[in-house]
């Protein structure tokens, strides 16, 4: 049976992932998440962070009182990595020589590292040999990597209505993604008009509209199924079961919706 | 009996409104926040090139120049009543630093290490953590935490501070500024400790990540220190600080407080991270639990009697010594224990507040009453009170001039009021 920490460490978990949602859409004056408002839209930005910030204290309670070092560290581990990653992104905003793997880095910090975490802390508390925590870690990360890369290529091919936000909204703001670092690589108008920071009118649709064009989508889903291959390869080491099973379709899951 | 000077007195600001601000080189003689000009050195930190703000936003800069205190409080919000602010700090023989001198190198190797620790990550957070961490801050608690640490290493036999003692003090620190900088955005102030806040400076967006930052450092080195019992013990403080934030905007112009709910909220939002800083140094020397215990005490004692006092000169002391306008706190609906005392005697005090100073005067009225009624005596007493009980938490260290410094860190309290 699961343990009592277990299901902590899952409550832990969700509300991280919360109250950095919460922050994040106050760092991104972002209007609307999932289709609603976002909290500090309708309730303001104080409030916004009074609540993440009590999210963010309550788990680390929790946590504390898991009386599990290795894990606390873990955890710690990534509330530090969050923060950096909303740094490192907001350091370079526009910055068309941003290349893949500082890319990839940042998307590590913002999503990968938690679910990595998670994957990790679950087995740790399983009390599984150390070679199986690791791969649980690199799971987590391969498929962390693989969700945000989706992520990014959805922000262009999805519609608003799908999305629950304006398209393209990434590179609205100056959120260089995949398909953008690749499309840059090819395309030298591309880069004039990230650069004009889309003050022409018209700019942003144009922009959109290379990246489309010139095959930038394409080796951004390569790069999503790469990572996802590796996640499942990670999972062989747990014996054939229904939840392994589940960890399998979830990696598969998030291909789909690029194909 | 000392007097009072206010650091403010050096930093009187006006606001001069509609300047051009010179923060774009290559930009047209438009008005541009100052904030959106830190947004974009966010972002063009690792290359150097010009500042480009954005093109769509217009806004006003702010040009100050150093004028005579009164003009100070023309359009500046009032900032919450901040405990051991350094606006309070004196400047006699026996200030506050002075008191802390037997600490003074374990301070300085603090600062430097604080710098270094939120500065390299980004020169905008350098510069936020500058702004916040620079002149102005006493390091009240990392000093407690020094002095603490050393009178309870003779018990234990220690020579010297452990490197535990040392992260914990910064730790400590870290999680005050952090709450300082997000407290900030919470009650949308303008001036802290005679500066501007992070938030008006580099805009919300920045004070919001760089609150987050130094949480998340603080957590992290706190995880690092391995020390279950003292993480969970700063945990339940971080915890305390938001539930303490909400106890307070839950209960705003609420005149059926009592007193025991003002001196929880005081706990969660002062007393808290002290009585966490001075039992967790105790935890490092390794001394008996029960000696843990009495720093435990003295640290909960000692910060329920700086709100009280505080809150007090809230009261007494004038605009131009608060460095803002007088009684913010009862302006806002904070009800503090003069108040509460006053409530006690006073009915047309309890309507006044109630209509929460919507008639023109009423707010001058209420203060009016509050001073005449005697309960600010009675708040002094609950404040000597509690203070006395510090000084007993002491007894349990041998003498020195550590626990010296931590008694006189009492008194220093007390002659704020005298």
């Amino acid at each position: 049976e699961l343990t009592q920490e277990h299901r902590r460490l899952a409550e832990i978990i969700e509300m991280i992932h919360t109250a950095s949602l919460i922050h994040d859409d106050v760092l991104d004056e972002s209007d609307t998440r999932r289709g609603k408002e976002t909290v500090h839209q309708l309730y303001g930005t104080r409030v916004a962070v009074l609540a993440g910030d009590f999210m963010f204290a309550q788990s680390s309670w929790y946590m504390a009182n898991l009386e599990n070092t290795q894990v606390i560290k873990l955890i710690s581990q990534v509330i530090k990595d969050f923060a950096s990653g909303e740094i490192k992104q907001a350091s370079s905003l526009f910055d068309c020589d941003v290349n893949l793997e500082e890319y990839l880095t940042k998307s590590y910090y913002k999503t990968a590292s938690l679910i990595a975490a998670s994957t990790k802390g679950a087995a740790i508390f399983s009390g599984v040999h150390s070679d199986i925590i690791e791969q649980m870690n690199q799971y987590g990360y391969n498929l962390g990597l693989s969700f945000q890369i989706v992520d990014d290529i959805l922000d262009f091919t999805q519609t608003p209505l799908q999305l629950g936000k304006p398209s393209g909204s990434d590179l609205a703001k100056g959120n260089l993604t995949a398909p953008v670092i690749f499309a840059l690589e090819g395309e030298p108008e591309l880069r004039g008009i990230i650069k004009s920071e889309f003050c022409e009118s018209g700019s942003l649709e144009k922009a959109v509209g290379i990246v489309v064009k010139c095959g930038g989508i394409e080796r951004a889903k390569e790069l999503a199924r790469e990572k996802a291959d590796r996640a499942f390869e990670n999972l062989r080491c747990l014996p054939i079961s229904s939840f392994r099973l589940v960890l399998e379709q979830m990696v598969s899951y998030n291909l789909e919706r690029i194909e | 009996m000392m007097s009072v000077t206010c650091h403010n007195l050096e930093f009187g600001r006006i606001r001069l409104d509609f300047v051009g601000c010179g923060c774009s080189s290559n930009a047209s003689p438009n008005r541009f926040p100052v904030r959106n000009c830190a947004e974009g050195m966010l972002r063009n930190v690792c290359r150097p090139r010009k500042l480009s703000c954005k093109k769509r936003e217009v806004g006003r800069c702010r040009v100050f120049s150093t004028k005579t205190p009164e003009t100070f409080l023309n359009g500046v919000t009032a900032g919450p009543p901040t405990v051991l602010d350094s606006k309070q700090e004196k400047k006699g023989p026996s200030s506050l630093s002075d008191m802390f001198e037997v600490v003074a190198d374990d301070l300085l190797t603090l600062n430097k290490n604080l710098q270094s620790i939120v500065g390299s990550e980004n020169p905008v957070l350098m510069s936020a953590a500058e702004q916040i961490f620079g002149a102005g801050g006493k390091r009240m608690r990392p000093a407690l935490v020094f002095l603490v640490s050393r009178a309870t290493a003779e018990i234990a036999g220690l020579k010297e501070l452990t490197i535990e003692h040392r992260r914990l003090a910064e730790i400590i620190e870290m999680i005050h500024t952090a709450s300082l900088i997000h407290d900030d955005v919470l009650d949308e102030s303008d001036m802290r400790r005679g500066k501007e806040t992070v938030h008006q400076l580099y805009g919300t967006r920045v004070a919001v990540l760089a609150g987050d930052f130094m949480f998340a450092q603080s957590s992290w080195y706190l995880a690092n220190l391995e020390n279950l019992e003292v993480i969970k013990l700063i945990s339940q403080v971080i915890k305390d600080f938001a539930s303490g934030e909400i106890k307070q905007a839950s209960s705003l112009f609420d005149c059926d407080v009592h007193l025991d709910e003002y001196l929880i909220k005081s706990y969660y939002k002062t007393a808290s991270l002290i009585a966490a800083s001075t039992k967790g140094a105790s935890i490092f020397s390794g001394v008996h639990s029960d000696i843990s215990e009495q720093m435990y005490q003295y640290g909960k004692n000692l910060g329920l009697s700086f709100q009280v006092v505080d809150d007090i000169l809230d009261f007494t002391q004038s605009a131009e010594q608060l460095g803002k306008p007088a009684a913010s706190d009862l302006a806002k609906g904070n009800l503090t224990a003069p108040v509460i005392f006053a409530l006690e005697k006073e009915s047309k005090l309890r309507d006044i507040i109630e209509s929460e100073f919507c008639e023109k005067g009423s707010l001058e009225e209420a203060i009016d009453i509050i001073e005449k009624c005697g309960a600010i005596e009675r708040a002094r007493d609950l404040a000597r009170e509690i203070a006395d009980r510090a000084l007993k938490n002491l007894d349990c260290l041998p003498e020195s001039s550590f626990r010296l410094g931590l008694e006189q860190t009492v008194n220093y309290n007390l002659e704020r009021i005298k």
